[in-house]
């Protein structure tokens, strides 16, 4: 660390939500996690369970989200009818979600409520039913949820360059699963994967709010310390091939616009390179959300951004994002761009890649890093405002990594340098690495038109 | 100046205070030391509401071009300012408000409140950034047309307002419109619309009041605008629609249609809103999404969406029902949700529902000030709109007086299908089928 960005990060200065943490491991396996709130008479409750579409195979795809779908049907105790009606009486607002490497359930209600929604998690571990008819409506749910994400063709491209740049890895498919695999999954998968994943010793419970830290876990003490642990959940075996070579997917489906989708392996979260290529990104796009709930919620485009500038203020795109996600094991940093009408996108991707090459040539100065690392200093802050968002981050650090490293990640993004940046651009950003996708309008595309690919 | 504090239970934390300043400018703060955050949101009648007639798109543009030059300082150096130190801007046409939403750590707020300064008093409107944001809308309305969500939005507001209601033509425009807005038009819609008089700046966040009351007043106070409008511009209600109106808007290559019933309702400060919040919340909302939910997701499993909402602003608003379904689902799912509207009608709601809907909708209240930017959100709809600052604290109590019978009464005058609009957008169906 150089003398001038030598500074000390206190908790004042990057959200003082996310320290004083409190962490116990309860008898059966469950990691609960406690931060006292008192700023408001909330309470949010985050159960995690280490399953994602990573721990899918072939013909299986999607059943982890599925299973998510299923677990608001009622349960042993609690009446479909009851399980959200609960959290809105107590003035609550209530979801999940499930990616890669995790499924959620959270509540976030007013704090009289808290041992209501601590019951209503615990019995959702370990009684919810899924009657075979529940099954069934629930089927052409998940597949209408399927069909509005393939309307977008951002989405479509998303997938098809996902699934071209990892070949092994079993995050190559989408969370929400094929639609061949939507209609065989039948009620006896759902309920395996529900019972094999859904048990104390795969879960962590983050709370954050209102409460008296020894009173919250009196209450999970006694609906979760009854629940018997499981078996081990096995880890993923399958470690992604080094990519040797351009990989390129073009997609034709009806578009209003001309999509690009450029992807490079990104690290996992725990990998000491996470860090730099969170600046790395902040020099290109202004640096991603590490919250992936708030997910840049109410933010624009960082527009002194270097691809900003070289693309929209280029009068090449009218739209350049990025994506990188703490992820438990190595995935994909991507940048998209939305060609402006009647620009070939070629001159898109040769504008990017320009400046992807500039800070491999070592083109990195010391105002791009200090306006950076601001950027994510003040993001990490502005993502932990609320007591739903520090229960989220505590909860997802822990469930893909360890909380700590959350907590860690500002001292070492202030501890990045230009060298860092130049050899993660060499080296995780080479030609050899990407994978290239294009989407091209195609107004007489069938809807399930196949996509075209070179390798 | 008075700075005056409104009236709330305690309930909803902090109280926020409210200040006039002599030029006609509102401005709020609610005080929230949790995080050493502030939201800053300026909100501006100069919504698409008020784009100039055949200039679709004027607010849109404004928007987008506002904070690419003003003063002495270009775009390069205004984005540099705000990315530097982290703080975001966003600015966005609504259909009444213009609105600019700025978040910050609070160390910053002179900072940043001097940029804004500049960028709402002095913008330049570069022609370079005119040009490039109107390539920009062009792509955008491309977008827009090939998207069933906003395809089925638009063409309701299309439908429920007729042309020549400031309502009726889309925010983005379409191309012919947007090849109309030049330099001078967004240098003629500034000056008489982004104006201190009717504006309002709620400051949410690590902030003392009296401190963020006096930045204000000295990066603000001064401001006066010659040609703009003292007061709140009033937006007319639309006619009474002749009848049952359905349109279908076909595009090629979806794999998910999207429904929409429409039903003229009420404004904003109509003392029907908060039964018309219980009507929705038991309609499209509470729990999986009211009755609608239920019958549409939860027993025929057509739909991974279907809600409803009130959706009420300066002019008359609409009560809307909403679905996105499998393509071949589409007429099954319209007779349903048809017929769960006229149930609605006949029936109404069983005294659990209304019960529930109330207690959750009074409940959460206090939920929706919780961060920054809900808090800065509801309060500055709570001036904007007229209700009151004090509006959080009295909400509660005025859906706990809402009765059963106000709720049926409410479905009877409003949820008329013989006068209403249903627009599905994906499919290629005929609209006689739909009826």
């Amino acid at each position: 660390m150089s003398p001038a960005n030598r500074r000390r990060v206190t908790s004042r200065a990057t959200g003082a939500s996310l320290s004083g943490v409190r962490r116990v491991r309860l008898p059966n396996g469950l990691t609960v996690l406690l931060r006292e709130m008192p700023q408001a008479p909330l309470v949010s409750i985050w159960c995690w369970y280490r399953v994602g579409s990573r721990d899918e195979r072939p013909g299986f795809t999607g059943i982890t989200h599925w299973v998510e779908h299923m677990n608001f049907k009622g349960t042993r105790t609690i009446p479909k009818s009851e399980v959200t009606r609960r959290v809105e009486l107590a003035g609550g607002t209530w979801n999940g979600y499930t990616y890669l490497d995790v499924t959620t359930y959270f509540e976030t209600v007013q704090k009289a409520a808290m041992e209501a929604m601590i019951r209503l998690e615990a019995s959702r571990m370990s009684e919810c039913l899924y009657p075979k008819t529940e099954v069934e409506r629930e089927r052409t749910v998940v597949i209408s949820e399927l069909q509005g994400g393939e309307n977008d063709p951002r989405s479509f491209l998303d997938k098809e360059v996902t699934g071209t740049a990892l070949q092994a890895h079993p995050y190559r498919w989408p969370t929400i699963g094929y639609l061949s695999d939507l209609q065989a999954i039948d009620r006896d998968d759902l309920y395996r994967h529900y019972r094999a994943y859904y048990v104390p010793n795969n879960a962590v419970l983050a709370l954050a709010g209102d409460f008296r830290a020894a009173e919250a876990l009196r209450m999970v003490r006694r609906w979760f310390g009854p629940i018997r642990r499981g078996a081990p959940i096995p880890a993923i075996r399958t470690v992604e091939p080094e990519q040797s070579g351009e990989r390129r997917v073009v997609v034709r489906r009806p578009s209003g616009a001309v999509y690009l989708d450029i992807a490079w392996p990104s690290p996992a979260a725990t990998d000491q390179e996470f860090p730099a290529l969170l600046v790395l990104d902040g020099v290109l796009l202004g640096g991603p959300s590490v919250n992936i709930w708030a997910g840049g919620r109410g933010r624009g485009p960082s527009k002194s951004s270097r691809l900003y500038r070289a693309l929209v203020e280029g009068d090449l795109a009218s739209e350049v994002a990025s994506t990188l996600l703490p992820t438990a094991y190595p995935f994909l940093y991507r940048v998209t761009a939305t060609a402006r009408e009647g620009v070939e996108p070629q001159r898109v991707e040769a504008a990017l890649l320009a400046e992807i090459e500039r800070l491999a040539r070592g083109d990195v100065g010391e105002r791009d890093l200090e306006r950076a690392r601001n950027q994510f200093l003040a993001r990490y802050a502005l993502d932990c405002e609320s007591v739903t968002d520090v229960a989220h981050q505590i909860g997802f650090f822990e469930t893909v990594a360890d909380h700590r490293l959350l907590l860690g990640l500002p001292e070492r993004v202030l501890a990045v340098q230009a060298a860092d940046v130049t050899r993660l651009a060499r080296q995780r950003l080479s030609a050899l690495r990407r994978t290239v996708g294009h989407l091209l309008p195609a107004d007489d595309a069938p809807a399930n038109g196949p996509a075209e690919r070179t390798t | 100046m008075s700075r005056a504090a409104a009236t709330a239970p305690g309930a909803m934390g902090t109280l926020p205070r409210r200040t006039l300043l002599p030029n006609g400018l509102v401005v709020v703060v609610r005080r929230n030391p949790a995080s050493p955050s502030i939201t800053l949101r300026l909100t501006f009648e100069a919504g698409a509401a008020f784009d100039p007639p055949d200039r679709a798109g004027t607010s849109e543009m404004t928007a987008a071009t506002i904070d690419r030059g003003c003063g002495s300082l270009g775009a390069s150096e205004i984005a540099e300012r705000f990315d530097f130190i982290g703080a975001s801007c966003v600015t966005r046409s609504r259909r009444d408000a213009l609105e600019m939403e700025t978040r910050l750590l609070a160390r910053h707020l002179p900072d940043v409140l001097d940029l804004l300064r500049s960028i709402v008093r002095e913008p330049a409107f570069p022609e370079a950034e005119v040009e490039r944001e109107r390539a920009q809308l062009l792509t955008a309305i491309a977008e827009r047309d090939q998207d069933t969500r906003q395809v089925a939005e638009e063409t309701l507001a299309a439908l429920l307002y007729p042309p020549g209601h400031p309502y009726h033509a889309s925010a983005l425009g379409d191309r012919e419109s947007a090849g109309r807005i030049g330099r001078g038009e967004l240098v003629a819609f500034h000056a008489r619309r982004v104006a201190p008089a009717g504006a309002v700046v709620v400051v949410a966040g690590d902030v003392e009041p009296d401190r963020a009351f006096d930045a204000i007043a000295e990066r603000f106070g001064s401001w006066t605008s010659a040609t703009a409008g003292a007061g709140r511009a009033d937006v007319p209600d639309p006619p009474a629609l002749p009848g049952r109106l359905a349109r279908v808007r076909p595009i090629a290559g979806k794999t998910q249609a999207d429904i929409g019933f429409g039903f003229p309702a009420m404004r904003r400060t109509s003392d029907e809103m908060p039964a018309a919040m219980v009507l929705s919340s038991a309609l499209g909302e509470f729990s999986l999404g009211g009755r609608l939910g239920a019958t549409v997701r939860e027993k025929a499993g057509l739909a991974y969406y279907a809600y409803s909402r009130v959706s009420a602003g300066r002019a008359a608003g609409a009560i809307v029902a909403r679905a996105g379904v499998t393509m071949a689902e589409t007429r099954r799912a319209v007779d349903l949700m048809r017929r769960t509207l006229a149930t609605a009608v006949a029936r109404g709601f069983t005294p659990k529902e209304i019960a529930d809907s109330k207690q959750a909708l009074a409940a959460s209240v206090s939920r929706h000030l919780e961060t920054n930017p809900d808090a800065a959100s509801f309060l500055a709809d709570c001036e904007f709109y007229g209700l009151g600052i004090d509006y959080p604290g009295r909400l509660p109590a005025l859906i706990a007086g809402v009765t059963r019978a106000d709720v049926h009464a409410l479905a009877e005058k409003y949820l008329n299908l013989d006068r209403c609009v249903l627009v599905v957008a994906g499919p290629d169906l005929k609209e006689e089928e739909l009826a």
